[in-house]
Order: structure tokens, then sequence, then C-alpha cells
């Protein structure tokens, strides 16, 4: 009933009976779990379904069966798309700049400069901050009128006037994208320097030998070793970046208009601020089926990459 | 030219190091900077360090609708009860993974992985609905039990890494001589298992710590946690400098003393065990 090296060889040497019981212990162990789970993730998605086919009013009785009308009216406004698009723009231009910044920071912390122990110590600092804190302090510090970002870069002359960060679309972006590259390119470049530390140093001097340059020792034998910790971080950074919600909240509140809101406040405004229950599940399980679409293909590089799945 | 690559690598190290710290360092700064002179322009660099942010911030002599320590105990409350319940929870099905073998078990695991993918703004809207139809809203339950789901999966899969590197023999020998599944488990694999147990909570404590949209939208006053609270230092009044940095100060720095202590196991549990 327990996995021994013994039975695992001898196939199944304790019957049925055995099986059934390890079968009966291992849900009973995993129950508690497996309920706490099924009541945050699978009870709110059927919740959700039988919403999404419902006008539903908060305030008092007159819920009704309306069909499909909910996912008609969410995919039939433009708003939504364009907060979609939004979404995407911010999950992949996040993750590829923290993948490359990540990278080359870790190739140079790998060359065991004799501080690189404090810096890699250091490093570690924004993984711990809340997302709140952090967006909160960007919003202060870009402030035109008290901002030391505006005021610094007017004195070291890189700008004449202050820039209303906030206040433009474009450098909204770069303010949330800015946040979120400096809060989560660290945690990218440990996980790499992680990697980089497992890579052997022999055949690479072999290699040098033979004449081969930095960029082709770096293409053909540091990159192959790295792959499965890229993997890693592409695939965590990116369902992470999928699911922000408090820095944007908090930075830009979406603005200004609607320039940086993400799926995530658009669903947030649609059910807490306008209370259009229905519109914001129908919204919500679109969103859900296209976030299992992309989960399938990053568990799948997970799993080609690294012994994370279960197997 | 071996030195010039060095000195340019150094360079764009310390760079990038202080970008890292320069918002870090500015609320530090701040927070221990006399209110008159925080918002100063030419920022006041000589001035004399004062602890009256902080008992301004854990006091209420602030603009906010509630003393902000009050805030911090609400968040100490429900960071220990989310991490407790998802512990005992995790463990056991940590085990299950790592020990057990039978059918569905694969399929199990990466389920419960791929519930990490799960947008808390689509769980958000039922619980909200739900909670207000029982009138739970503003409870410690509405925010503990999610709280315990968020930080579960990465917890059973640092324990069960862990379980899979405790010898399977220790184990073997002790059910030769006759003692029971349970008993293995918790005078035999536990106490082997402290040291993963204490970083897979301290981790999961800090997803709860941290966590802002739960707490946003199912709380008013009577849970209400710090993330909430802080992002209302600034208001109405404009933003008190200050008060708000020294808040900043309080809530952060115990998650960062426990990131530095952990190091290389904080990248370990986010990676969910795949990075050692």
């Amino acid at each position: 009933m327990i996995e021994s090296p013994a039975t695992r060889e001898g196939g199944r040497p304790q019957g049925r009976l055995a099986l059934s019981r390890a079968a009966a212990m291992g849900w009973g162990l995993l129950s508690p779990a497996l309920l706490i789970l099924f009541v945050m993730a699978i009870a709110p998605t059927i919740y959700l379904v039988y919403v999404s086919f419902r006008h539903e009013n908060l305030l008092g009785p007159g819920s009704t069966f309306v069909g499909v009308q909910n996912f008609i009216r969410v995919l039939s406004d433009s708003d939504n798309w364009a907060d979609a698009l939004s979404t995407v723009e911010f999950v992949v231009l996040s993750v590829t700049i923290e993948i490359g910044l990540g990278l080359g920071l870790a190739l140079l912390l790998n060359r065991r400069l004799p501080e690189t122990n404090l810096l890699t110590a250091l490093f570690i600092l924004p993984l711990g901050i809340a997302p709140v804190v952090s967006a909160l302090v960007f919003r202060v510090l870009l402030d035109p009128a008290y901002g030391w970002v505006d005021y610094y870069l007017q004195t070291w002359g890189i700008i004449a006037d202050p820039i209303d960060w906030l206040g433009n679309p474009g450098t909204a972006w770069l303010a949330i994208v800015g946040l979120d590259v400096w809060q989560w390119t660290p945690f990218v470049t440990l996980i790499l320097l992680a990697g980089l530390s497992g890579v052997p140093s022999e055949p690479k001097e072999a290699a040098a030998l033979d004449g081969a340059g930095p960029l082709r020792l770096f293409w053909h034998i540091t990159l192959p070793f790295l792959r499965p910790f890229i993997a890693i971080a592409l695939a965590l950074r990116t369902i992470e970046a999928f699911k922000t919600f408090g820095s944007i909240f908090v930075l830009t509140t979406g603005g200004p208009g609607t320039s940086t809101e993400v799926i995530n406040l658009d669903l947030y405004r649609i059910a807490l601020q306008n209370f259009d229950i229905g519109a914001a599940a129908a919204l919500g399980i679109v969103f859900l089926l296209f976030l299992s679409v992309i989960m399938q293909q990053l568990l799948k590089v997970l799993g080609d990459n690294t012994d994370i799945l279960e197997d | 030219m071996r030195s010039l690559y060095s000195g340019l690598a150094r360079l764009v190290l310390w760079v990038a190091l202080a970008i890292v710290m320069f918002p870090i360092l500015w609320v530090l700064l701040t927070s221990f900077k006399p209110s008159d002179i925080s918002q100063a322009l030419p920022p006041v660099w000589d001035f004399t360090p004062t602890l009256q942010n902080y008992t301004d911030v854990l006091t209420g002599n602030t603009y906010t609708s509630q003393v902000f320590g009050v805030l911090i105990v609400h968040s100490v409350i429900v960071t220990l009860a989310s991490t407790l319940i998802g512990l005992a929870a995790a463990v056991p099905a940590a085990y299950a993974l790592a020990r057990l073998r039978f059918r569905g078990k694969r399929l199990t695991a990466n389920w419960i992985l791929s519930t990490i993918m799960f947008p808390p703004v689509v769980s958000v809207i039922p619980v909200f609905i739900i909670a207000s139809r029982l009138g739970l809203t503003d409870t410690w339950p509405v925010l503990v039990i999610p709280y315990a789901a968020f930080g579960l999966p990465m917890m059973i899969w640092m324990l069960r890494s862990s379980i899979r590197q405790i010898p399977f023999e220790i184990e073997e020998a002790a059910m030769v001589d006759g003692v029971s599944q349970a008993k293995i488990l918790w005078h035999i694999v536990l106490p082997l298992l402290t040291p993963s147990i204490v970083s897979a909570s301290l981790l999961a404590g800090m997803l709860a710590w941290n966590e802002f949209l739960f707490a946003l939208t199912l709380t008013r006053s009577a849970v209400k946690t710090a993330p909430v609270g802080i992002s209302e230092f600034t208001n109405m009044y404009g933003t008190q400098w200050g008060t708000l940095t020294a808040a900043a100060t309080v809530t952060v720095a115990p998650i960062l003393l426990i990131t530095l202590m952990l190091r290389q196991r904080v990248v370990e549990g986010l990676t969910f065990g795949a990075v050692k």
C-alpha cells in the first residue's frame, strides 16, 4: 500500500485489497486539500456558469433566465475586446522584458564577482513586497508635482517639463509594465542564476580551447542547460501576469480613461461596481476558458522541461 | 580586456541594484522624516530622524477610517489562521502524493497544480455574492478559507518534494516493526519535515499577508487587513507621505526579514520546488 521499491518492481504483490486500501488512504489524506480547492475553484465555477445564463438582481428578487444573452452582450462589446488585447499586451510585454533582463543580470551575476552574494541577497527583496505597496510607492514617486522621478529627471536635464506619467496612456503603460518589471525581474534572475550554477564548466573549457567565441558558447552550451529554468520562469510569470490586479488597480485604476484596463479590472468594475453580475459571470467564463487553453500549453512546457508534474 | 568586461558587468549590476533598492530606501527614508518636510522639493537630506510617523500610524493619528495598528492585528490573525489551515490540509496531501500509489493520483495532482491559474478576480465574484447572501461579508472565514486555498498548491508541492527526499527505508523499518501508518507520519515523517514545513508556512503566510483583492472586496472594517488600509493613506485629503511610508514599512518589514532569512527557499517555494 506504500510505494516501496519492492512493490514497484514486483507489480502488485498485495493484490486488489491492498490496492484499494492505498486508494482509500490516498483519497482520505487528500480530502482536506481537495475540499478547500473545491470550495475555491470548482464551486465558484459552477455558480458562475449558472449565473451567466441569468439576469441577477443583487438588491432584490427578479433573477430570471436569459439564455446566452449575457454572452452575446459581453462578446459584442468592443470595450471588452480592447481590454482583452490590453491584457495580452501587458502579459507579453512584461514577461518578455523580465526574461530578457533577468537572463542578462543572471549571466552577469554568474561571473562570481566579489559582491555577487550581497547583490543576490538584495535582489530578492522586491519578491517580498506587497504589490499594493509597491504600486502606491510608484504612484507617489511618479507624481508630477511632488514626485522624485520628475524632479531628478528635470534637475539632471533629461526632461524640460514634468511628465504626467499616469495622465497619458503611453506613459501610464510604461508605469504599469515598469512596476511589474521592477517587482518580478529579480525573481526571474534568481531562477536563471540557479540554473547557471548547474552549467558544467568542462564542455565550456573544451569548446573555448577549440576556439569557440563567447556567443557560440552561450548558444550551444549555456542555453540548452538553461532551457528548463527559462521554461519555469516563463510559465510561472505568465500565469501570475494574467492574474495581476492589485498593482494596476492602485497605480492607474485602469486609466487614463480605460487605456490600462486589463480584463481583471474590467471584471471587477462590471461585477462589483456596476453589479452587472450576469455579464461579469459570462465574461469571467470566457476568460477562464481562454486561460485553461494557455494553462494546458504552459503545463506541457513545464512537463517537458521539469519533473514538477506528477507522472 | 577581461577586466574591462568585469568592470562593465559590475557597473550594470550596481545600476540594477540601485533601481531595485531606490523605492525601498525612499520609503524607509521618508518614514523617518519630519512630516513638514517629507514632500519638500528639492528633497531634504539633512534632517533629524523622528518616530512621529510611526506613532501616528499605530495610534491612529491619521486621516484614515481605522487605526492602522488594528489592521495589522487583523492581518496577523488572518495570516496565521489561513496558514495553519493550509498546513493541516497540505501535509497529508503531500504525503499521499509522495508515497502512495493509487488510481487517479496523477490527474488529481496535476489538477491541484493547475488551480494556480484561477484568477482571483473570477473567484471573488461568486464568493462576494454568496457571502453577502449568507451575511458573511466582513467576517474571518471569507478571508481565511480563500487564503488557505491560494497557498495550498505551493505548500503541497514543497512538502511533496521534501518527503520524496526522506529515505523510504526509515518508514519501511518502522512498518516492519508493526508501527501504524498514522504513527509513522506523526513520529517519523513530520519531525524530518519540520524545516520544509517552516519555510512553506512562511511563504504561504507571505501570500496571505500581501493579498489585496479579496480583502478589498469582502471586508468593511471588522476584519479589514493592512494592504487595504494602506491604500487609504492617499485619499481626499491628499497623500500623507510620512504616515504612508511608515505604514508601508510596518507592513513590509516582517515579510522582507523573512525573505532575507529564507533566501533560496523563497525561490524554491515560488517555483513549486522545481528550482532548488
